[in-house]
């Protein structure tokens, strides 16, 4: 699904390198979760991936079945099927949730070739994805993520993910600034979601958000590279230890 | 969940609008032009036109005098050059003051008389089926039941009204909705007595010209204690080519009335730029209510800056009742340039101004837009709200006064004034005048200028929208409080002007 | 004749001027063609609608009492500080200091203008003829053409501690012109320091050119003569990475009219103008007109303009204020706010606050407020037990602390906040 190859990443505005050298592969239908301490690129990755401003990729390239996803607009990006949950989902004033997530699920469709979605079955659609997620017609009706406290935010992003089908998620430290109600909710919907023809990359800071999500596979970066890939087991390791132990088993 | 049901409602409009847009892909839609064989003036403004104009319109004597007086003041005038125009100098002797369809020669008996070609103009501007019978004059059309909420309407085409739909209809309310040029026939003690007394002959350089050589316009009177049945609304359509339009508007709410006014205008695309100086005067009488909605999609010029209308228009409300109340909105992407300042008097006491206005400047069109608020009477209050939003190489001006005087006790006044910029070639621009002469009252004002928002952008091209897309979509979320404002038909055709004339603005 | 057209009669003889050396005389010269051609201001002029020149402009000026001050020790007294004192617009050399400090050069203009060359060339009237567009400021022109005296300082490092220009009031008819010249090169830093009423009619230009880095910090108290009228002008070119700030303070006067032109040519660099004014036009009338000009024609700057007047009995305040943001400015922060009190039905408040954008990559905004004292903050207090007038100024106070802590040095800002709370204590008796 997502093939990353050696990606080297670095701030265009600065001669800063973030990322030096990332490989990575996704399979259809598997959870992984990248883990690393903060400034280790985490974020950056998922950045670059759905192609934000700001970031010059110096060598490498990432592919989404086989698709070359760098030389493509970020919207092109989401039509091929990635979808970024964002750390910080971004309020837009004045835009009905509503009418963005129609716009959105139909400029995507669009596309890709098929049917926009009439108005009445888009709201049947909606009204049942928003209920599994228990967000109600009041959210749904606000403008976008203004005024939302941090779990409906995170919420509205998992709602979004489900109406838009993508066939990869990159969820950004999804976990932030939930309690763990919030995060029982959200990690559902995800679970939900999961799929055989669908792949997460789960990133994050803490093990916890794993507890719900479990992962097939644990990467860990550090300093613009995956340092170290393994079970489930490795996130319990950085539970317990902390990053410093693996780090320095790697220096070493 | 009740809260979802009324969501149906309000989604059902925004997805007609976003299909709506998608089919006119683009070019100005209503840039056709008729071929109707019309009958012009010779070019140019002085007294024989001005006589020409009055007689072609059977008007009485007192009439021809009056435009006569307005004509010799207008001489003795300079064009204003305040604001922040910059548009080559206008030669108003070479202009047609007066055009009118041939087929209109003879004033039509009844409809039936009504040039083919007309009526296929106005199923082009969209005006509602059952309108467009009324004013095709087919039999019976006026007792047919309309397709959702009734709306009459007259239409003026170039400089002259060619018909007023549902007037049986508002007759039995009381309400005299007519040509104006029909009223100082029909109902001269009525235009005797408000003409001229809220936008006064010598206003200003092009409302002069307009009180001088305006040949047509529109004409309501609401009668005390009256709601107005139903929406009236006038379509301004400029077709003949080198030909000034001057229509006069003239409303009177009477004591305890209601009436909502809606305008739309358009003109075909041509390579010259036309003349377009209208006043609208509205009288309100004690508590009465106006809301007066305007769409002007006047030609703007192509991407070059060719072409286009001058627009310089004289609008004022006089809320002379108490508790009279008047609310603008105004949402405005046509015209090459414009010069508009929709205005509300509060004479009387707890009277009411509101002005809603959306100004986008695209290419190279120039606004300088805004409104006056001028607070006389004791706990008045006014509120604007004004969204700029420039893109290409455009220029768009707030220019805005409110003025509390020394009587205007305990009046409010709040003011936002927001303004978004697409690209860095074009400029947006803030010039409010505050005076306030009295300590009891409260006079706010805020003022903001950014671009579109980088992430916000990005968020949207994340969830699969293109630029553009993104850009009408976020764009229609700074506008929403004065989409809002605007009657449901109008809100429609506002947010797909919002995305249509932004194209090309982004990329 | 009128008495504009005779002043300007008296600027197109060169004998009318002051007595200069050759490059000050062809600067002033340049300055009486330039008004000739412009003329003196009238209440057609956009910018004048509001304040009316007249007493400004005539041949003579109004009297003005000088107003006993009762012992109080002028501001600044306690401030280590060099002395340039000036007697109704007359150098008085035994009041001042000597003129001279380490990396600092400074001498009167009246003694730069008997050299022929100087370098104060480049700057005397330059900055004063940029800022004359797109607005006219003819009475600056003016100034350029007559002034009679003034400073003229370079400052080269650091300065231990500020310039201070004292202007004070004898002559109850005197008619003060002065124009001063400040250069501060690269990462200087200066604090000027301005009291005083000056004369019955003061006409001031100050031309200031912060270099790289440089940072320029001024402080002004305009007195508080009733009578006394006072016209200011104060030109600056702002370059990369510099800091401008200019804060004054203004209770009484009939007329005052402060006019504030800045030019920010250097990327990354910080112009603040600040203004206080409180007036009581009960016994006296009292005009006060801040007119603020700012062109952002650099990246990413920042600009702050922060205004609150307190106005009661007729007391009238006026403030003109815009931001222009020139094409390629782009990253500009630009930010407006002219806020007034009304005391009382009689006071009144006239606001022109403008932006004028052409870059898009800005974030500029303005806000401005007008009304009575907060009615509840007000029952607030005297729910608490204080009486009626010393709530009223101690909101007086508050409503003037945003504007009073754009002042740099916390110590002067304490002193103004303390003389503004002992004159209100003072007028409530």
């Amino acid at each position: 699904m997502l093939k990353i190859n050696n990606l080297h990443v670095k701030l265009e505005e600065e001669d800063k390198q973030i990322l030096k050298g990332v490989d990575l592969e996704v399979p259809a239908g598997k959870v992984h979760a990248i883990m690393g301490p903060n400034g280790s690129g985490k974020s950056t990755l998922s950045y670059v991936l759905s192609g934000r401003d700001g970031y010059e990729v110096t060598a490498g390239d990432a592919t989404l079945d086989g698709e070359e996803l760098l030389d493509m607009e970020p919207e092109e990006r989401a039509a091929a099927g990635l979808f970024l949950a964002f750390q910080y989902p971004v309020e837009i004033p004045g835009v009905g949730n509503m009418t963005f997530l129609r716009t959105a699920v139909n400029a995507q469709r669009k596309a890709r070739g098929e049917e926009e979605m009439s108005a009445a079955d888009f709201l049947k659609f909606v009204r049942a994805k928003a209920k599994d997620l228990k967000i109600d017609a009041d959210m749904l009706k606000r403008p976008v993520n203004v005024g939302f406290s941090g779990g409906e935010k995170k919420r509205n992003e998992i709602l979004q993910m489900a109406m838009l089908e993508p066939k990869m998620c990159i969820l950004d430290e999804t976990d932030s600034g939930l309690d763990v109600d919030a995060m029982k909710l959200v990690s559902e919907g995800v679970n939900a979601l999961r799929d055989e023809g669908r792949s997460f990359l789960v990133i994050t800071h803490y093990q916890r958000l794993l507890d719900h999500i479990k992962p097939d596979v644990v990467h860990i970066m550090a300093a613009g590279r995956i340092v170290k890939s393994g079970g489930p087991e490795l996130a319990l390791e950085v539970e317990h230890n902390g990053y410093a132990d693996i780090l320095a088993e790697i220096d070493a | 969940m009740a809260g979802v049901d009324e969501l149906i409602a309000k989604e059902g409009v925004e997805e007609e609008t976003v299909e709506a847009v998608k089919s006119l892909a683009g070019a100005y839609k209503y840039g056709w032009e008729t071929e109707i064989e019309m009958e012009y003036a010779p070019k140019g403004v002085n007294p024989d036109i001005v006589r020409l104009i009055s007689d072609k319109n059977d008007e009485p004597e007192w009439m021809t005098e009056w435009r006569l007086e307005a004509f010799a003041r207008w001489e003795k005038l300079d064009e204003p050059s305040w604001a922040l125009l910059n548009y080559p100098e206008i030669d108003f002797q070479d202009q047609y003051y007066y055009a009118r369809p041939k087929s209109m020669e003879e004033k039509p008996k009844s409809l039936d008389d009504v040039d083919p070609k007309l009526l296929e103009t106005y199923k082009k501007l969209g005006i509602p089926l059952k309108e467009q019978m009324i004013l095709a004059g087919v039999d019976g059309a006026e007792d047919m039941p309309a397709e959702g909420r009734k709306v009459a309407v007259d239409a003026v085409f170039d400089s002259v009204s060619v018909g007023t739909t549902f007037q049986a209809e508002l007759k039995k309310a009381g309400v005299i909705f007519c040509s104006i040029s029909e009223a100082i026939k029909e109902h001269p003690e009525l235009v005797k007595k408000y003409l001229g007394s809220v936008v006064p002959v010598s206003d200003n350089y092009y409302a002069t010209l307009n009180s001088a050589v305006f040949s047509d316009g529109s004409f309501v009177y609401i009668p005390p204690n009256t709601r107005c049945p139903m929406e009236l609304s006038t379509y301004f359509r400029i077709n003949a080519e080198n030909t000034g339009q001057f229509e006069r508007t003239l409303i009177i709410a009477d004591k305890g009335s209601y009436v909502s006014y809606l305008e739309g205008c358009t003109a075909p695309q041509r390579d010259t730029a036309q003349l377009h100086a209208a006043v609208v005067e509205i009288i309100i009488e004690e508590d009465a209510e106006v809301k007066y909605s305007t769409v002007q999609n006047w030609y703007p010029g192509d991407e070059n800056g060719k072409g286009g209308i001058y627009n310089f228009v004289t609008k004022r409300a006089d809320c002379r009742g108490d508790r009279s109340k008047v609310m603008w909105t105004q949402v405005e992407t046509g015209s090459a340039v414009t010069w508009k300042y929709p205005s509300c008097i509060l004479r009387g006491a707890e009277s009411q101004g509101e002005f809603y206005s959306i100004a986008i400047t695209n290419n190279y069109q120039q606004a300088d837009t805004g409104t006056k608020m001028v607070h006389l009477g004791r706990d008045t209050k006014s509120r604007i709200v004004s969204k700029g939003i420039s893109a290409g190489k455009a220029q768009n001006t707030y220019r805005g006064l409110v003025s509390m005087h020394p009587k205007a006790k305990n009046s409010r006044n709040y003011t936002q004034c927001d303004s978004l910029l697409i690209g860095d070639k074009c400029g947006a621009h803030t010039v409010p005048y505050i005076e306030v002469k009295n300590n009891s009252s409260r006079v706010e004002h805020e003022a903001t200028t950014s671009k579109v928002d980088e992430e916000q952008m990005f968020y949207c091209r994340q969830r699969g929208m293109d630029e553009e897309e993104a850009v009408a979509l976020i764009v229609n979320g700074f506008a929403k409080e004065v989409l809002q404002a605007l009657p449901m038909e109008f809100a429609m055709e506002a947010q797909q002007l919002v995305a249509i004339s932004l194209e090309g603005s982004v990329g | 004749m009128s008495t504009a057209v005779k002043m300007q009669a008296a600027l197109i003889s060169a004998d009318a001027r002051p007595a200069s050396g050759a490059w000050l005389a062809d600067a002033r010269a340049d300055a009486a063609s330039r008004l000739a051609a412009m003329g003196l201001p009238t209440r057609r002029d956009e910018y004048w609608k509001w304040t009316r020149p007249d007493s400004l402009i005539s041949a003579v000026a109004d009297t003005a009492e000088v107003l006993d001050y009762e012992g109080e020790e002028p501001l600044f007294s306690d401030v280590d500080r060099l002395k340039v004192v000036f007697v109704d617009g007359v150098f008085s050399a035994e009041e001042s200091d000597a003129l001279e400090g380490e990396g600092l050069e400074i001498e009167r203009l009246a003694d730069a203008a008997a050299k022929d060359i100087h370098w104060a060339k480049d700057l005397y009237g330059v900055l004063e003829t940029r800022g004359q567009t797109p607005v006219n400021r003819p009475i600056a022109v003016h100034n350029t053409a007559m002034a009679t005296d003034g400073v003229v300082i370079r400052v080269t490092g650091a300065l231990s501690r500020p310039v201070s220009l004292v202007y004070r009031h004898e002559d109850a008819n005197s008619d003060a012109i002065l124009h001063s010249v400040i250069r501060l090169e690269d990462g200087a830093e200066l604090t000027l320091l301005e009291n005083g009423p000056a004369a019955a009619r003061f006409s001031s230009v100050l031309e200031v050119d912060v270099a790289k880095g440089a940072a320029f910090h001024h402080v002004r108290a305009q007195g508080r003569d009733h009578d006394r009228q006072a016209i200011t002008h104060v030109f600056a070119r702002v370059d990369a990475e510099a800091t401008f700030k200019s804060f004054t303070v203004t209770v009484n006067g009939k007329l005052t009219r402060n006019e504030c032109v800045i030019d920010i040519v250097g990327d990354n660099a910080v112009a603040h103008i600040a203004g206080a004014a409180l007036g009581d036009g009960a016994e006296h009338e009292f005009h006060h007109d801040d007119t603020v000009f700012i062109t952002h024609d650099a990246v990413a700057c920042e600009s702050r303009q922060v205004f609150k007047k307190v106005l009661k009995n007729g007391a009238k305040g006026v403030f003109q204020g815009k931001i222009l943001v020139k094409p390629d400015a782009q990253k500009t922060d630009g930010y407006q706010k002219s806020q007034s009190l009304l005391l009382d039905d009689d006071a009144s408040f006239q606001a022109k606050p403008e932006l004028e954008i052409y870059a898009d990559d800005v974030i500029c905004s303005h806000g401005s407020t007008t009304g009575a004292i907060d009615e509840e903050a007000l029952f607030y207090l005297r729910s608490r037990g204080v009486p009626t007038p010393i709530a009223t100024d101690l909101l007086v106070l508050a409503f003037l602390a945003d504007a009073i802590e754009e002042i740099e040095d916390e110590d002067i800002a304490a002193d103004v906040t303390g003389r503004l709370d002992a004159w209100l204590a003072r007028r409530r008796g």
